[in-house]
Parts: structure tokens; C-alpha cells; sequence
């Protein structure tokens, strides 16, 4: 009985700050309507902060938490300033989910440059000798968050409900057109929720940074718990937030102490899941309708990319013959990062399909290379199969995969699907590193021999890259042939459209099943020639930052055109390898580049390209 | 006969009674005109017909099949194709495809066959483009098929969307509002559309403000005040009834 008092009272710790950060979420989705997905990143930024000015400084722990509390304000005001308010009067509230996603990859990446890529941890407030209270062990912990949860709930609770700012920021909530009418400046409101939501990341990762280990990536892990206790409470909702965070905080613990740690994120993903099946608006509902015969959004999808099928035969041959023609100009290192950029670029062929036609963002694509790699590699290394046969194992499981996911999520509105992928993949992650029997952990799978098509063994890199050259040429004949026909404008209608879609007849659902399956099962092929390319597999090779990296590459390339992508793959593969010194920068640079295309350049580098060709050819 | 019977539909969105007990038949081939003041219910009872929204009760039948608890895209397979109020042309296609787009559910080859370039669905694209272009000539939008759809002032883009719905080949018609920000030219390229189309036997419901136009095309005019339908006949007789006068201007005027 003891124990499980500890279990809960450690449940209501843990749930204690995903309701804080669930705050932050609700605030920023409540005053502008987009699901921030940097809230996590201020919580890493805070934590280090305080930790430098600690160590190096020796300041006592309360001067150095307020002062990292205002330089991580004054960051997401500045970031607010510069990328988030100028994207909410010019993107779709997908392509500002991909902003966030830029903005959460460049905090992960400064901090990687800062701090490096190893874990961190404050020494507790109060000493790390537990309480006894009673029979029960306390932390001193768990005390200061549980404190600082309620006092910054609180706080927050009187600022919204009691101040002429709370005010306003409400009346924005309801109807920023109306609140713009009776005089609120809306994009400062906008800009003060943000920066808001950053001191609270900031303020929840200080307390809890003494309890876990915090490395760079630590806060895409808070921002998903974040996200996941706020869709089960209800993303509209002040108090779902909180009730969503401290249910979660119990499921994970419970889910740790009786079933396993491994599965304890599964077990989050679960609840996710169950309640977004049950009760998709949440367990607290906004109570907000909306009309449904109007279009939701008024800001959307402007650009049109597109070139003649004249040119595309043209330009498409000059690729080939530069594509037959590079491995004999190219050293070895240089031609394996020719090899990885086609294996990506093949992923991102699937993924555009998905994401820039059919406008369905998936934030876990490598979850399925991860699904095909792992399989076909332990079927050929561990089983003796061949690989083309293990290959289309993979490629089952990969179907499955989506099937399940799609099968949930497809028919719930806009953006819980970005973020169930963006769970899928962390569940991915965690599986892969738990399974050690099959995966080999976090260590890898090791022993994975050349990849052999019946009996023709790819010995060498050259042979490789053939392989995989032919793999993506034919893949992207195919993909055009139905992007420029019946089925690509379906999922072009359904992007912005899907109710004036259906009303011509279209079944976006199965329209939307049909592109996310495709894109898996591509991604699963691109992940097993990934791992037979480096006779290896290690889940970060995989995991989560590599979906990211994938949207980056997609957006910095261009979405909406097949081919853009591959400039994406290329400049965030080729360039790291060729300046070696500047490598430590990739993860800045391409949140960074993520977020300025989303903002400036929606067309990508594809788009900018084909403009400078047709301006001087006018 | 009867293309579209509408029995007693009802339907209320928390206390507004947005459609009252509303009865009427559209005989096949003709064109009647919805009209009624704003508010009047006029477009949710489009979105019943077309089950954008389920309605509290009634139902609502097209030729042999009852329209009630199918979903829109399954109405629109059965040939009854709607515009909306507010044109919805698709942002990120050009003009030309989002013509095509309206072709969806008539597309004999599937996606296996387009992923293949199989010749037949290639030959299929061709012709569907050809007569796209026809049709898009006939409103004067053929020479700006190629760019992006969103590009076109309001008022072509009411075209175009009326271009896309001929192009998914109605056999029942529903227009909201589609001379709505039309100016002169385009209002008359839309009326000898219009006798077009009905000279082609399909079927067409229309809401419409543009009371001239109304009343030279409509074979049959339907007045709705707040929900309910108040009077019903042809354009001469709905002119000429009282409770319609009194419904757009009031008691005083009489």
C-alpha cells in the first residue's frame, strides 16, 4: 500500500509539470491557435542556463534561475518577434506547425553547440536526503515542483481571469477580429502568450532538471508529453491541461512500477490514442462550434510550383546522365554521402506525397525506415533470409504500421495526425532501444552484411549507389505518373479542401490512407537500404531528430514538387561532410533554415530555382 | 417526374429552427431558383441535401435512392454536385486542374494505372483535359488555364467552380449563389451557361439574390422566410404573392 502511494505521489510530481507545460500549450494554441511545438525546447535552454551560471559563476540557485527564466523570456520573445507572430498572419496553421518545428530544432541545436551532447543534471534546491513523512519517502525535490506547479497555475489562473491583460488575452482567445476591433493589439497579445509559454518552459524545466537527466533533445520529449497531456485534456481547456498532465504523470508511473519502463511511454501513447478515439475534442471541451460549410482557414496554400512535361523529360534526362556520370567523379566519402542523400531523398519522395499534396504532416517518417530497417536487417542478419524478401517484410510491417495509426487518426481534424506521428516515432525510438534481444539497443545492430539481390552481391559503394539511383528514378516516374493525374489532384483538393472535395465525390479518407501507406512503405525501403548501405543500425540513425530532419529537408527543398526534396537532402548531407568542422552547426542551422523557408520561401529551394531560370529566360 | 423529393425536413442548431418542415419536389430537368431573405435557411438546406450536416428529421430523395444518412461524398458519386456560397476553388492548383478536379468520380483509370503510366490512363488525362478546355473556353478562362486558380479575381473563380462542377457531369445541380460578385458580363456568361446546361437535361436547384435573373431562367421559384417555405410556383405567381412581398419588404409596403 505504501509503495503505491509513492507511485501516485511520484505520478502527481511527474503530472505536476506536464500540466505546467500543458499550460503553456493551451495558452499559445488559446491566443493564437497554432500548437507550439517549441514549448519544450525553453525548458532545456532554462535548465542549462541555470546550470552555466551556477558552475562557472557560483551563483546561488534562486539569482540564477530568475535570470535564466528572463534570457529564456527575452529568447522566445525575440524568436516570437522574428518567426512566430509574422508566420500567424501568413501561414497555414500546418506550415506554422513546421515553424514550430523549426524553432523547437534550432533551440536543440544551439544548445548543442553551447552545451554539447552530453547529459546534465542541477544539484535538488534542498539537499537530496528524502523526507520521511511517515511511512512515505518525499523528494525535496518532487516538493519544489509540485510548489512551483501550483504557484505558477495559480498565478497564471489570477493573470488570465483577474488583469485587464488577462482580459484581453482572453478576448483574443474567443475572436481575435473582434478583439482587434475593440482595441487590443492583437499581435502584441499574440506575442506576449509566446513569450509567456517560453518563461513557463523555462520555469518548469529548472525545477525538474535537478530529477532527470537533460540533454539537447530533452525537450522534444516534454514538448510531446506536453502536447500529449494537453489532447487529452483538451487543447482549449485550462483546467484539461491540467487534469490531462496529472493523468498522464499517474499513467507513466503506474505504467513504470507494474508493467515496465519501456513501455511506459507506450502506455502514454495509448491513453493518447484512446482518448482521441473516445473523445477527440479532449476530456473538457471549449465548447467552441464551428460552421463547417466555410473554409476554416483563411490563410492558405498559395504557391503553385509546377513545370511542363517537356521540361520535366528534358531536365529529368540531364539528371539521369549527371546521376550515371557523378560516382566516377567522386571519392569514396563523397559518393556515401551521394548514397545517403538518395536513400533520404527517397524517403522525402513519400513524404512530399504525403505532406505537400495530400497537406497531411507527418512528423515521424523515420519511425518506418526504423520499422523496415530493423526488420529486414535482423530477418537477413539473425535469420539467414534474403534481402529482397526481408525487404518486403518490412514493407508489411510498415503498412501495418500506418494502417493502425491512419485508421485512428485520418478521420480526426488538421493537426492531431502530425502530432500521433510525431508520438508513433518516439514510440518507435523507445521500442528500438528497448528491445535490445532483436535491435541490439541503444548500442545498435551490428554484423549486417552487403545487400544482395538474388545472389548479385553490392559489394562495393559504386554498385550501391546504382541501386539505389534505380530504386529512386523509378520511384519518382511512378509517384509523377500519379501526382499529375486523377489521384494527385485528389490529394491537392483535400489539402486545403477536403469537404469541397468530398462534395466532388473525392474519399479523402481513403485518399489520405492510401498516400500515408505509400509514403511508409517507401520509407521502409529507404530505411533497410540505409541499413544495409552501413552494415549497421543504431536508433538514432532512425529515431526521432531524423523525422525532423526529414520535414527540414522537405521544406528547405520545396514541397508540392517531387523533386525539390532532393535539394534539401543535399545541402543538409553533402555540406556537413565537405566542411567536417561546421558539422556541430547542421542541427542550428537546418531548425534555422526551417523556420526562414516556412517563413519566407514557401516554394523552397525547387521554387527559387525554377523562378531564377524563367526570370532570365523573360 | 421527380428528380429531387424533399419531405419534411427539419433542422435546428441550438434554439434557431434553421429549416422548418420543409416540402418540395424539383422536376427532372428543370431549373428552380431558391430564394428568401438572408438568414432564410436557404444554404443549410443545401448542406441537408448534400448531408454536409445531418438533418433532425425528413428526408430527401434523388431519383430511386434516399439521399438521408449517406455521406457528401457518396451524394456526390450519385451525380448531385454543389458550389458553395463563397467560391472554394482550390488554392495550389491551377485553373485547368482544379477543372480536372471536378472529373474525380468518373475517372475510369485508378491509381495502380496512373502510377504505371499505363497508355489508357494517359489517353483518359488527354481527353479529360481537352474537354476541360472547352469548357473553361465557354466562360473565356481557357487562356488562363495554366495559372494558379486562386490568381482569378472572385468572380471568375465563381465561374471556374461552376466549370468544375459541369466537368464531375451533375445530373442534379446545386449552385449557391453563383452570381453573387459577378459583374454584368459575367452575369450574362453565367445565364446562357445556365439554359446550357439545363438544355443538356441536368437538373438545377440555384440559390440566387439576382431577382432579373431569377425570374427569366426559373421554371419554378421556392421562397423560404425563416426556415419555412412560404410560397411556391412559377416566377409570375411567386411575384405576385403576398406573403413574399411582405417577407423582403415588410408589412408597411402594402
Amino acid at each position: 500500500m505504501n509503495g503505491f502511494i509513492q507511485i501516485v505521489l511520484g505520478g502527481v510530481l511527474q503530472g505536476s509539470i506536464y500540466a505546467m507545460l500543458a499550460l503553456g500549450f493551451s495558452l499559445v494554441f488559446r491566443v493564437t491557435g497554432v500548437i507550439n511545438l517549441a514549448q519544450g525546447g525553453f525548458c532545456t535552454l532554462g535548465a542549462l542556463i541555470v546550470y552555466t551560471l551556477q558552475s562557472e559563476m557560483h551563483l546561488p540557485v534562486a539569482l540564477a534561475a530568475a535570470i535564466s527564466v528572463v534570457i529564456t523570456t527575452l529568447a522566445a520573445g525575440v524568436l516570437g518577434r522574428v518567426l512566430f507572430v509574422p508566420g500567424l498572419t501568413r501561414l497555414t496553421n500546418s506550415n506554422m506547425l513546421m515553424l514550430t518545428a523549426g524553432i523547437l530544432t534550432m533551440l536543440e541545436g544551439l544548445v548543442l553547440v553551447i552545451w554539447g551532447s552530453q547529459p546534465y543534471a542541477l544539484t535538488p534546491f534542498s539537499g537530496e536526503r528524502p523526507w520521511h513523512m511517515g511511512p512515505i519517502l518525499v523528494q525535496p525535490q518532487g516538493v519544489w515542483v509540485m510548489g512551483v506547479a501550483l504557484i505558477g497555475i495559480l498565478a497564471l489562473a489570477w493573470m488570465l481571469m483577474r488583469t485587464r491583460l488577462g482580459q484581453w488575452l482572453r478576448a483574443c482567445a474567443e475572436n481575435p477580429m473582434a478583439a482587434r476591433l475593440i482595441g487590443a493589439n492583437v499581435p502584441q497579445l499574440q506575442l506576449f502568450a509566446f513569450a509567456l509559454a517560453g518563461a513557463i518552459g523555462a520555469i518548469a524545466g529548472i525545477v525538474v532538471a535537478p530529477a532527470i537527466a537533460l540533454e539537447f533533445d530533452t525537450g522534444r520529449l516534454l514538448t510531446i508529453s506536453g502536447f500529449i497531456a494537453v489532447a487529452i485534456g483538451g487543447i482549449a481547456s485550462f483546467p484539461g491541461a491540467i487534469v490531462g498532465g496529472l493523468l498522464l504523470g499517474l499513467v507513466n508511473q503506474l505504467g513504470t512500477a507494474y508493467v515496465s519502463s519501456l513501455f511506459s511511454n507506450a502506455l502514454s501513447l495509448g491513453l493518447l490514442l484512446l482518448v482521441l478515439v473516445v473523445r477527440p475534442a479532449g476530456l473538457f471541451r471549449s465548447g467552441v462550434m464551428k460552421r463547417i460549410d466555410v473554409r476554416e482557414e483563411a490563410r492558405v496554400w498559395q504557391h503553385v510550383t509546377r513545370i511542363t512535361s517537356k521540361g520535366a523529360w528534358r531536365w529529368g534526362g540531364v539528371a539521369v546522365l549527371a546521376g550515371l556520370t557523378l560516382p566516377y567523379l567522386m571519392d569514396e566519402s563523397l559518393l556515401g554521402s551521394a548514397i545517403i542523400t538518395l536513400i533520404l531523398f527517397l524517403t522525402l519522395i513519400g513524404q512530399d506525397m504525403l505532406m505537400g499534396y495530400a497537406g497531411q504532416i507527418s512528423l515521424g517518417q523515420a519511425g518506418f525506415m526504423a520499422v523496415g530497417g530493423y526488420t529486414s536487417s535482423y530477418l537477413v542478419t539473425n535469420q539467414d533470409w534474403h534481402a529482397v524478401p526481408a525487404i518486403g517484410v518490412g514493407i508489411v510491417f510498415s503498412l501495418a504500421a500506418s494502417a493502425i495509426l491512419a485508421g485512428v487518426t485520418l478521420r480526426l481534424r488538421g493537426l492531431y495526425m502530425a502530432l500521433a506521428t510525431l508520438a508513433f516515432g518516439l514510440l518507435v525510438d523507445s521500442c528500438t532501444v528497448g528491445f535490445d534481444d532483436i535491435t541490439g539497443g541503444p548500442s545498435g545492430m551490428v554484423g549486417i552484411p552487403d545487400l544482395d539481390l538474388f545472389g548479385y552481391d553490392i559489394d562495393t559503394s559504386a554498385k550501391m549507389y546504382f541501386v539505389v539511383l534505380t530504386l529512386v528514378v523509378l520511384t519518382l516516374v511512378a509517384i509523377s505518373g500519379a501526382m499529375r493525374s486523377g489521384f494527385g489532384r485528389a490529394l491537392q483538393a483535400i489539402r486545403t479542401d477536403p469537404l469541397a472535395a468530398a462534395a466532388l465525390g473525392v474519399n479523402v479518407t481513403g485518399c489520405k490512407m492510401a498516400a500515408f501507406a505509400m509514403s511508409a512503405a517507401i520509407a521502409s525501403v529507404a530505411g533497410s537500404l540505409y541499413a544495409f548501405q552501413f552494415h549497421f543500425l543504431a536508433p538514432e540513425m532512425v529515431g526521432a531528430p531524423r523525422s525532423l530532419e526529414l520535414v527540414s529537408m522537405l521544406v528547405i527543398g520545396g514541397e508540392g514538387t517531387l523533386i525539390g526534396p532532393l535539394f534539401g537532402a543535399a545541402l543538409l548531407t553533402i555540406l556537413p561532410t565537405l566542411f567536417q568542422p561546421l558539422a556541430i552547426y547542421k542541427t542550428f542551422a537546418s531548425g534555422a533554415l526551417l523556420a526562414g523557408f516556412a517563413l519566407y520561401l514557401p516554394q523552397g529551394m525547387f521554387g527559387l530555382l525554377l523562378r531564377l531560370v524563367r526570370g532570365k529566360r523573360a | 417526374m421527380n428528380a429531387l423529393q424533399i419531405r419534411n425536413l427539419r433542422k435546428k442548431f441550438g434554439g434557431l429552427l434553421a429549416t422548418q418542415d420543409v416540402s418540395f419536389d424539383v422536376a427532372r430537368g428543370s431549373l428552380t431558383a431558391l430564394i428568401g431573405p438572408n438568414g432564410a435557411g436557404k444554404t443549410t438546406l443545401f448542406n441537408l441535401i448534400t448531408n454536409l450536416f445531418p438533418a433532425d428529421s425528413g428526408s430527401v430523395h434523388f431519383d430511386d435512392h434516399q439521399l438521408t444518412g449517406l455521406s457528401p461524398s457518396q451524394i456526390a458519386k450519385l451525380g448531385v454536385i454543389r458550389t458553395f456560397q463563397s467560391a472554394r476553388v482550390f488554392p495550389g492548383m491551377t485553373v485547368l486542374e482544379n477543372a480536372l478536379a471536378g472529373r474525380h468520380r468518373l475517372l475510369k483509370h485508378g491509381l495502380a494505372s496512373q502510377l504505371f503510366w499505363l497508355p489508357a490512363s494517359r489517353r483518359e488525362e488527354k481527353a479529360l483535359a481537352e474537354q476541360a478546355m472547352a469548357l473553361l473556353d465557354l466562360v473565356d478562362l481557357a487562356d488562363q488555364a495554366h495559372r494558379p486558380a486562386t490568381d482569378l479575381p472572385m468572380g471568375e473563380q465563381k465561374l471556374l467552380e461552376v466549370i468544375r462542377a459541369l466537368m464531375a457531369q451533375p445530373r442534379l445541380l446545386l449552385l449557391d449563389e453563383p452570381a453573387a460578385g459577378l459583374n454584368d458580363t459575367e452575369t450574362a456568361e453565367l445565364s446562357a451557361l445556365l439554359r446550357a446546361i439545363q438544355a443538356c437535361g441536368v437538373t438545377v436547384l440555384v440559390v440566387e439574390h439576382n431577382m432579373s435573373l431569377v425570374m427569366t431562367i426559373a421554371d419554378q421559384v421556392i421562397v423560404l422566410e425563416a426556415g419555412r417555405m412560404i410560397a411556391r410556383g412559377s416566377p409570375a405567381e411567386v411575384q405576385a404573392d403576398r406573403r413574399v412581398i411582405t417577407a423582403y419588404l415588410g408589412e408597411e409596403a402594402i
